[in-house]
């Protein structure tokens, strides 16, 4: 039996709520997944609203005294509210089941049974500031005790059935792969510029990324370019001060836009150990060849001559300069 | 007015050399151009790369000899090396203007060098700008010269009138063939600046360099302000030279006078006036023992001494300090650069105006400051104070009371686990702290975040016992903590703004360390 066949089983006991929460999850992931089962499920929820619209036909008297008569039980008669929605309800499944097993015996009964294998697609989990999502897509079993907050309503549509409810949700994540994976890179950077987001976070981030970005292999532009960000704009300058000392020993951070960074730092912060920092990654720089614009060795030989500044400072701008072969 | 003359029609031709064990090829080309130039006119040559003479005479007019070197990897390359470089006449009679023109990006399979000698008449004024060149040499000119490099000899020989040189690296040489008359300033970062003149020379003489040394064999009266050098020579009078170089020396000699007098300046000044490290000598020393107290101070210095058998003092106005082990109290100050401190069995004293501070050992704790810098201590055996401008603070395993405080980041401490309890006080501006104590540490817990995060979840202990409220103060949320660990202790005081604090429970001894 395909699997396909099984849900579409499951179908009837799903518009009853009378699956168990795993199965109906599954359930649920299926129809969202395959387009006949959907189409299925489209037309299972027709008839189920289409049963329930139906008006109700009091029995003449003569048929209802001989069906009781049939079955030969002395029938209490039911409190009519009670027993309307009852009946109703067990006329609506009992209608479903009919369709449903007609369905599958013809069906069955009409070509073998093939399974398929069906190659599962899921789609890729983005993280992103705003998400619509349908109803079916979210499993109903909340796990944990996420923080739900800043909850609205939303009927967009009167005339359309459907409601929307917002609400910002704060869950624990935890996202694996390896430190060259786009996605890691990307959120990693994303943790390192959002000042105002992650603030106690950003200071831990960047010890990590300079234990894991160190490492020959896991070295990503991407990174050094966000490392440049957190030293051009944060206001922390803890965290400049990590900024700067992790691009100093991050192989591979040796763009222009680094560069550029580190010139600025070493112009303008007003931290000493910033400037430190930036004037020793610049000599590094030097050291190892990478060579400078003349825009650099000006802010370099400024920074070297300016008599206000701190003295070592000064010392390590003049040996960058030593060590510069234009 | 610009006239633009192709060296390939006007150019002789002089040597075209290929190496045959070497693929490079080179070609040198020389053209000889005369110009109309008065006497009161200027010359200004701006060649990013070559040696540049220009000599006074009293012929009228300006006689350039040009020689053009290419170099490269084929023919093709020379020809696009040849085709790139170009040499450009411009200007009027007043101004002449000669330059070489290189694009601002090139192949690599080229390069090219242009040699300049003009001749002028004496009294024009000359303007050079350079990039590198091995040699500038002005000679026998009245007018006013400048000359802006980055690296190269310059040399100005018999330059009567006022001169200003620009360079980063290289040399300067200064040549009076008379008496000074006019001012003359140089502004270097590493170069060495000599100046040789008349001994009965009469001049102000301004001398400033960080590094390097200040010599004269003459006469001179002087004070440092700040660490520049202020003093007449010969007597009051005359013009200002001011030679400046950061970390060059300074020469400043007088021709015919015996150079076994030649003394430093900064040293005999600094005999009567020792308080500013600045005028001190700068030296570097490296020492692996000191059987006894080490007292040093410098200008500018790298000291690194193994061991010290006594007590250590060591002052410098910048470099970086290391010292193993010192059996005494240790005071070093310095007004920037990294501090490298090992086991210091007495009370520690450092601090330094920027840079980070690194202390093995304070056995005896002490004081340890940075304006701007991490600050990080492995043990301390006593009280120690933690100060950071701007940086981070952390003790690996403190067997003392810690008062640390950091303008802008994380502080984090952990107990020694031998300690029953401990005061500790740590305050971040900006950033996190995270104490880290044994499972038996009592302790009086105080704990404030001040966050602008209202949701904040800001601190967390894993000790029970913590009574956490929140409040609102000016516009940020207040979190403050306040409770007794293990029945009450030592108080343990904590502040951190737009941070977290977290307390944390550790069993196991978190370094190898030991106390003494």
């Amino acid at each position: 039996m395909s699997e396909c066949d099984l849900m579409r089983e499951s179908m009837p006991l799903l518009l009853t709520e009378s699956l168990d929460p795993a199965q109906r999850e599954l359930t649920h992931q299926h129809i969202e997944s395959c387009a006949a089962c959907g189409d299925e499920w489209l037309g299972f929820r027709e008839t189920w609203t289409f049963l329930g619209s139906l008006p109700e036909v009091e029995p003449r008297a003569e048929l209802r005294t001989r069906f009781l008569a049939s079955i030969g039980e002395n029938v209490t008669p039911f409190a009519p509210a009670k027993s309307r929605r009852y009946m109703r309800w067990l006329a609506q499944a009992a209608a479903v089941v009919i369709i449903a097993g007609s369905s599958y015996f013809a069906g069955h009964y009409r070509a073998p049974i093939r399974i398929e294998p069906t190659p599962a697609s899921v789609s890729r989990y983005s993280i992103a500031e705003s998400r619509v999502l349908p109803a079916a897509a979210v499993s109903p079993d909340i796990e944990g005790r996420p923080n739900i907050e800043n909850v609205s309503f939303i009927d967009a549509n009167p005339d359309d059935p459907d409601i929307g409810l917002s609400f910002d949700v704060t869950s624990h994540v935890t996202v694996t792969g390896r430190p060259t994976d786009k996605s890691m890179v990307r959120l990693l950077r994303y943790v390192l510029e959002n000042e105002n987001k992650v603030s106690p976070s950003r200071s831990r981030a960047i010890d990590w990324v300079r234990t894991m970005y160190s490492k020959p292999g896991n070295t990503d532009p991407e990174i050094a370019e966000a490392l440049a960000n957190v030293l051009r704009n944060d206001s922390h300058e803890g965290v400049r001060i990590k900024a700067v000392e992790t691009l100093n020993r991050m192989p591979g951070s040796d763009s222009a836009d680094t560069r550029q960074a580190l010139m600025q730092a070493l112009k303008s912060d007003p931290n000493p150990a910033v400037r430190i920092k930036a004037v020793e990654a610049l000599v590094n720089l030097a050291r190892s060849g990478v060579p400078f614009d003349a825009a650099t060795l000006d802010t370099l030989r400024q920074k070297a001559v300016q008599g206000n500044e701190n003295v070592y400072v000064r010392v390590k701008a003049a040996e960058a300069l030593s060590s510069i072969h234009p | 007015m610009r006239t633009k003359t192709p060296l390939s029609c006007a150019a002789i031709a002089l040597l075209i050399s290929a190496n045959a064990f070497a693929a490079n090829v080179t070609i040198t080309e020389r053209l000889i151009k005369s110009l109309p130039l008065d006497v009161g006119d200027s010359v200004w040559i701006d060649n990013p790369v070559g040696n540049i003479e220009v000599v006074g005479s009293d012929t009228p007019g300006l006689v350039a000899t040009v020689m053009r070197t290419i170099t490269g990897v084929d023919q093709a390359a020379l020809k696009e090396g040849s085709e790139q470089t170009v040499v450009s006449f411009e200007g009027d009679r007043n101004v002449r203007l000669i330059r070489t023109i290189l694009p601002h990006v090139h192949s690599d399979k080229w390069t090219s060098s242009v040699s300049y000698t003009l001749r002028v008449p004496r009294t024009v004024q000359v303007k050079i700008a350079s990039r590198i060149s091995g040699r500038i040499r002005v000679a026998n000119i009245l007018g006013n010269v400048t000359v802006t490099t980055f690296t190269g000899a310059v040399i100005l020989d018999g330059v009567v009138g006022s001169s200003l040189v620009e360079t980063t690296n290289g040399k300067v040489f200064y040549l009076y063939r008379q008496k000074p008359t006019a001012t003359a300033q140089v502004q270097a970062v590493n170069a060495d600046i000599d100046v040789i003149l008349p001994p009965d020379s009469t001049f102000n003489w301004i001398a400033d360099t960080l590094r390097g040394d200040i010599l004269t064999n003459l006469p001179a009266r002087a004070e440092f302000i700040g660490n520049a050098f202020r003093g007449s020579v010969n007597g009051t009078g005359g013009p200002t030279i001011t030679l400046q170089t950061l970390l060059g020396n300074i020469r400043v000699l007088g021709i015919g006078i015996d150079v076994r007098l030649v003394q430093n300046v900064r040293q005999t000044v600094a005999e009567r006036r020792s308080e500013s490290p600045l005028l001190r000598p700068s030296k570097r020393i490296q020492l692996p023992i000191s059987g006894g107290p080490f007292d040093f101070s410098a200008s500018i210095a790298d000291v690194e001494v193994g061991e010290v058998r006594g007590w250590a003092h060591v002052v410098t106005a910048a470099g970086e300090i290391k010292l193993g082990t010192v059996y005494g109290d240790c005071v070093v100050t310095t007004n920037g650069g990294p501090l490298d401190l090992g086991d210091i069995m007495g009370t520690l004293t450092a601090s330094t105006d920027a840079g980070d501070v690194q202390v093995r050992s304070a056995r005896e704790g002490g004081r340890v400051s940075t304006a701007g810098g991490i600050i990080r201590v492995l043990y301390n055996g006593g009280p120690i104070s933690l100060q950071s401008g701007g940086g981070d603070i952390s003790v690996r395993q403190a067997a003392g009371s810690v008062n640390a405080e950091t303008r802008s980041g994380d502080i984090s401490i952990t107990a020694d686990s031998q300690q029953r309890t401990q005061k500790f006080q740590a305050h971040t501006q900006q950033g996190n702290i995270s104490i880290t104590v044994g499972p038996r540490f009592a302790a009086d817990i105080d704990a404030t975040v001040l966050t602008s995060r209202p949701d904040a979840n800001a601190i967390r202990s894993d000790f029970n016992g913590l009574t956490i409220k929140r409040e609102q103060v000016n516009g940020k949320t207040k979190i403050h903590a306040t409770g007794k660990l293990n029945g009450g202790g030592e108080r343990v005081e904590l502040f951190a703004e737009e941070g977290d604090i977290h307390i944390s429970n550790a069993t196991a001894s978190p370094v190898t360390m030991g106390p003494p």
